[in-house]
């Protein structure tokens, strides 16, 4: 017995003495998230730092642009048929990771797949005003949308990758989910879970081969490590930088920063149910909030007002507007025009894993006090949250969106009440928000948008706050721009020059 | 000197205060005990009577004196003695009114745990068979489940109020208490003052309040006071995971939680509230040390 | 022999059984992951289809009993956010914990054993003042705080240890070490009062009258009496340190099993949560029964395979 312990312990001292040491290879970069992906199926998934990922590996038919534009991609050319069609012509070149070619079959087989039931993607909503794809040829398609649909092209940019059929025919979708066959610049070489995703540059990628052969991902969920991490030079670029940490990163020799999408974080109020089917007391909100002071105080001034719902540097925003000014006395004048003169209560929601976003809501809580409405704040729990969300029961919620360059892409969702009408439906908003998708002539179009923000500013379903420039941390010896649209794409990522 | 000799030359004095002069006459001796105790009841008068001297709300913002350093460090004012946190509000109020709440919460869940352990315990080692199968069968069930998990999931679904939060922690705590009384009832049970009253024919109630619990109150007191620093930590770890008493109420805690995303500018912010529990729990340990040499030097202290 | 392992059989079963039970329910008190699996646009029908398909509209001990089949044919689901078999995610990252878990033990062990032995030695001497001191601050320590200020110190100050991650022995001195402090400091004052304990118990004190040298009383007698009761708290101590860790594992991203539980509670990933905390009492139980059979070889005298009662 005593010698088959004295094993057992050896056995155990053995095992921890016996890892081998990572060796990083040199012509490796490796990145940290806040989480490890859920799974590497992008059409599977709508967060952020699982999409991060699979971005590398998958492709899509267009590369979306900053300005809401579109290039191409798989596509080589693309011809508007008429308001609802599109004819797109592929490359010639590219390939899946197995070596099979990317076909005008594998495009309409994307399209069908994520639309299934059985896949249940989360993204299918937002492809939801197309019809159809057809195959023309080996290397064409036609593509149709149900009623004219502006931004379409740059939707599918975003949210149609294109996936082999016969390797997901084969697979199943579960294992396709961890064995992902993509057209991108990076191949799964091995994903270790809960540790990282091994990535390797695709030797026959069609495009500019990638400067780094290895791409790693790693996930560190504490910020104050994620920073630590990038400030020793074990990782390269680091997602996930709460503001007061920002300076640190200027400041030190080491790494640096670079703009990426912006937060828009936004106080939902509850239109359906007093206190604030009231529009004056939803006004009486936004004028008792002092963005100002938060922005100056939090973000040292970078924050940008908002001054409405369509962020200003999303296409469509209304150049006229200025945002609600900080006037508690009009805020108490309006309140007390709604019956409110002896003040109010009222609940504040606010997700609990969005750690900066407390001290937001402890300051609205202070300042809407000023005015007589009295707040107690609910920190929830993300599932919790989201619950009594659908279920209308908050009655002033914190949450937020990023600021994409295409208006259709948040507002549409947000507000119109197609999409989602728990606290807000307006049916003025919902006929424009349909016309501001239907008008193809980029100006026309702006002016549809101008009129949204001005109807949304005057009713104010929202206090309206601020938009906070997110940012990745990047070590100086790596060359990268961030992306508006957050995603850490390591396509144009090479070794600095100096 | 045993407690059991004391209580049978003293039975006309109620058990608590017979405990309580047994405990002080042979605390008096113990230099850690003296130390720890003193210590003990000057945080519990601050935590009481700290509105009497000092009275700043801990909640107010003062947004453009954000992360004031404290005093004595280039850039303090006597304004904000210890500095202001992230949203300009005043820490050493914030430190003040979070040991209301912090001591608050482990006290009460302290007590959650040891009346429902005594309790269990109490009836299970006294009634004995199949009363005591069914507690310690259900005592193991709770012993290996993740408590962490346990806490989670419950504050999950029950969102993370101060009264949850005191139940929560009481509940995962009382397994300790109900193992430890039920052994000391065992044993008492064989004692001959204890067979002498029943053979006299007292009543299982009378029996069981009179003789055996004055005469297990002392390791569990020993086990409450160390428990109690337990629990201070575990409501710092569950406001780390974003779990705690929900603000704006301060709890040192979640002062610290908050306070580790300034650790590089503000050391204040985590280095303050950490030195108050740290503190804390040094007088609350070495008062519970003090104690148990005190009551009975061959308690085992098991749980830590 | 045969008795004793039916009985701990038993046991065993009827207290996994019971957790199954409580975490069961539990976790379907906090509600549905449907609504969480789908987007915010997604109809009626689409959540009705979905709550369908995964068995989400039976009546709750119907869904209790699904999983209790699932149990006894080794399939215990799919993970709903993942996709993929939960076990599979669970033993994927176990290896990480019970080595985060064994390492602590065996930091906290290997410092605090000789410390506590010592201090009983030389109860009163400036080392055993010292070293309860130590111990005392090392209990006043909350795990995350104490790992960021290593943190700062050993990786971003003196440039020493990674930051986070497993894979060298590197990676895992901090965890560790942030963990097992406290357990030190705990072990220290156990193994101390338990030492002064045995050395004045009578054979002790014949042992030494019989004029044996007092590394031998200490090392042979003592020590190995002593022995038991840290041995019954570590086994304890181990089962919570496996599913308490998470708060160290976030701090040092270690990919151990209490994260992913505790993101499964988040996501409502119930047959993951289910899982995940089966294993952990599971090896709970088998850690403590270990503990038992130890105390055999240990103390002969010590009848575990008695009639008499169990814990």
């Amino acid at each position: 017995m005593r010698m088959k312990l004295a094993g057992v312990a050896l056995a155990a001292l053995m095992g921890i003495a016996a890892w081998s040491p990572s060796a990083l290879a040199d012509n490796t970069l490796v990145v940290a998230q806040e989480a490890e992906p859920v799974g590497l199926d992008l059409m599977r998934s709508s967060i952020q730092t699982t999409m991060s990922v699979s971005y590398n590996i998958h492709d899509t038919l267009f590369r979306p642009q900053g300005d809401a534009s579109i290039r191409p991609a798989l596509a080589k050319t693309w011809k508007q048929l008429d308001d609802r069609t599109w004819r797109v012509t592929l490359r010639e070149d590219a390939t899946f990771h197995d070596g099979t070619p990317v076909t005008a079959e594998a495009v309409k087989f994307s399209f069908n797949r994520i639309m299934s039931d059985a896949l249940n993607s989360p993204n299918r909503g937002k492809l939801s005003a197309f019809d159809k794809v057809e195959v023309v040829d080996d290397r064409t398609v036609r593509i149709s949308t149900k009623e004219p649909y502006a931004p379409g092209l740059y939707m599918l940019a975003y949210y149609l990758p294109i996936v082999p059929p016969h390797a997901v025919k084969e697979m199943g979708d579960e294992q396709y989910n961890v064995d992902p066959v993509g057209s991108g610049p990076y191949r799964l070489e091995e994903w270790k879970k809960g540790q990282e995703v091994v990535l390797k540059a695709y030797d026959d990628y069609y495009g500019p081969k990638p400067a780094y052969d290895t791409v790693t991902f790693r996930s560190i969920p504490e910020p104050e490590a994620r920073v630590a991490a990038l400030l020793t030079g074990e990782v390269d670029v680091i997602s996930g930088i709460a503001y007061h940490q920002r300076e640190r990163i200027r400041k030190s020799d080491n790494a640096h920063l670079t703009d990426q999408m912006g937060v828009m974080p936004y106080l939902g109020l509850n239109t359906y149910e007093a206190p604030f089917d009231d529009k004056r007391v939803r006004q009486a909100v936004n004028y008792a909030i002092n963005r100002k002071l938060i922005v100056d105080a939090l973000f040292d001034g970078e924050a940008i007002l908002a001054e409405g719902v369509i962020s200003p540097r999303t296409f469509g925003a209304a150049p006229d507007l200025e945002p609600y000014p900080y006037d508690p006395d009009k805020a108490k004048q309006l309140l007390k025009e709604a019956g409110h003169g002896d003040g109010l209560q009222a609940r504040l929601a606010y997700p609990t894993y969005m750690t900066q976003i407390q001290q937001q809501a402890e300051i609205i809580q202070a300042q809407l006090a000023k005015v007589g409405i009295d707040v107690k704040l609910e920190p929830f729990e993300r599932a919790v949250m989201w619950d009594r969300y659908k279920a209308q029961k908050h009655q002033m919620y914190i949450y937020w969106w990023d600021d994409a360059p295409e208006p259709d892409r948040y507002v549409y969702p947000l507000l119109h009440s197609e999409s989602r009408d728990y606290y807000y439906k307006n049916p003025e908003v919902d006929k424009l928000l349909d016309k501001g998708r239907r008008t193809l002539d980029r100006e026309a179009r702006a002016k549809v948008y101008h009129e949204v923000d001005h109807v949304l500013y005057e009713d104010a379903p929202w206090a309206f706050l601020y938009i906070i420039p997110d940012v990745f941390g990047v070590a100086n010896d790596v060359d990268y721009e961030g992306r508006r649209d957050g995603f850490l794409d390591m396509r144009s990522a090479k070794p600095s020059s100096n | 000197m045993s407690i059991s000799d004391t209580s049978r030359a003293r039975t006309s004095l109620p058990p608590g205060i017979r405990l309580a002069i047994a405990t002080g006459r042979s605390l008096g001796g113990h230099t850690s005990a003296v130390i720890g105790g003193t210590l003990v009841v000057l945080i519990a008068l601050t935590a009481i009577f700290f509105p009497l001297f000092y009275q700043v709300d801990p909640l107010e913002q003062d947004l453009l004196s954000r992360l004031t350093p404290p005093v004595w460090q280039e850039g303090g004012s006597w304004a904000y003695p210890l500095g202001t946190d992230n949203l300009g509000r005043d820490v050493l109020a914030r430190i003040l009114y979070g040991s209301r709440v912090s001591l608050s919460i482990a006290t009460a869940a302290v007590a959650v745990a040891v009346s429902a352990g005594t309790l269990l315990g109490l009836v299970a080692g006294y009634f004995g068979g199949r009363l005591d199968n069914v507690v310690m069968r259900v005592a193991d069930v709770f012993l290996a489940y993740p408590f962490m998990l346990l806490t989670i999931s419950v504050i999950a679904v029950l969102g993370g109020s101060l009264i949850n939060l005191v139940i929560v922690l009481g509940l995962a705590d009382w397994v300790v208490y109900a193992r430890t009384v039920r052994g000391s009832v065992l044993s008492l049970k064989q004692r001959e003052f204890v067979e002498a009253s029943r053979a006299l024919g007292a009543r299982h109630r009378r029996l069981i309040f009179r003789h055996i619990l004055p005469n297990i109150l002392s390791p569990v007191l020993v086990l409450a006071t160390v428990r109690i620093a337990n629990i201070i930590i575990w409501e710092s770890g569950l406001s780390f995971l974003g779990m705690g008493v929900p603000p704006p109420d301060p709890t040192w805690g979640r002062m610290l939680a908050e306070g580790r995303a300034y650790i590089s500018q503000a050391w204040w912010l985590v280095t303050l509230p950490g030195l108050a529990i740290m503190i804390t729990i040094l007088a609350i340990n070495l008062f519970g040390d003090g104690l148990r040499d005190a009551l009975d030097p061959r308690i085992r202290k098991t749980a830590g | 022999m045969a008795r004793f392992f039916l009985r701990r059989l038993r046991h065993t079963v009827f207290v996994l059984f019971a957790i199954s039970l409580i975490s069961f329910f539990f976790i379907h008190l906090s509600g549905d992951p449907v609504m969480l699996m789908l987007p915010a646009d997604a109809s009626a029908e689409q959540i009705e289809a979905m709550r369908e398909r995964l068995g989400f509209d039976d009546p709750l001990h119907v869904q209790y009993l699904r999983f209790l089949g699932g149990v006894l044919t080794g399939d215990l689901g799919n993970s709903l956010y993942y996709h993929v078999p939960v076990m599979e995610l669970v033993l994927d990252r176990l290896p990480a914990s019970l080595e985060l878990a064994l390492a602590a033990m065996a930091v906290a062990l290997l410092v605090a054993i000789p410390v506590g032995v010592l201090s009983a030695v030389k109860r009163g001497s400036l080392i055993d003042f010292g070293s309860m001191l130590g111990a005392l601050f090392g209990l006043s320590m909350p795990h995350f705080w104490l790992g960021i200020m290593m943190m700062l110190l050993f990786s971003v100050t003196l440039g020493w240890l990674p930051t986070s991650g497993r894979g060298t022995l590197a990676h895992l001195v901090m965890p560790a070490t942030a963990l097992g402090v406290s357990l030190m400091a705990m072990f220290a004052r156990l193994t101390r009062s338990v030492m002064l304990e045995v050395l004045s118990l009578d054979y002790v004190r014949t042992a030494r009258a019989k004029g044996l040298s007092e590394a031998l009383v200490i090392g042979q007698h003592a020590f190995k009496n002593a022995l038991i009761p840290i041995v019954t708290v570590a086994g304890m101590e181990f089962g919570f340190l496996l599913g308490g860790t998470v708060v160290i594992e976030t701090v040092f991203g270690w990919p151990g099993l209490g994260r992913l539980v505790v993101e499964a509670i988040f996501n409502r990933d119930y047959p993951l949560v289910q899982a995940s905390v089966l294993v952990l009492a599971m090896i709970f139980v088998l850690v403590n029964l270990a503990v038992d059979l130890i105390y055999g070889c240990l103390d002969p005298q010590i009848r575990v395979f008695d009639e008499g009662e169990m814990k």
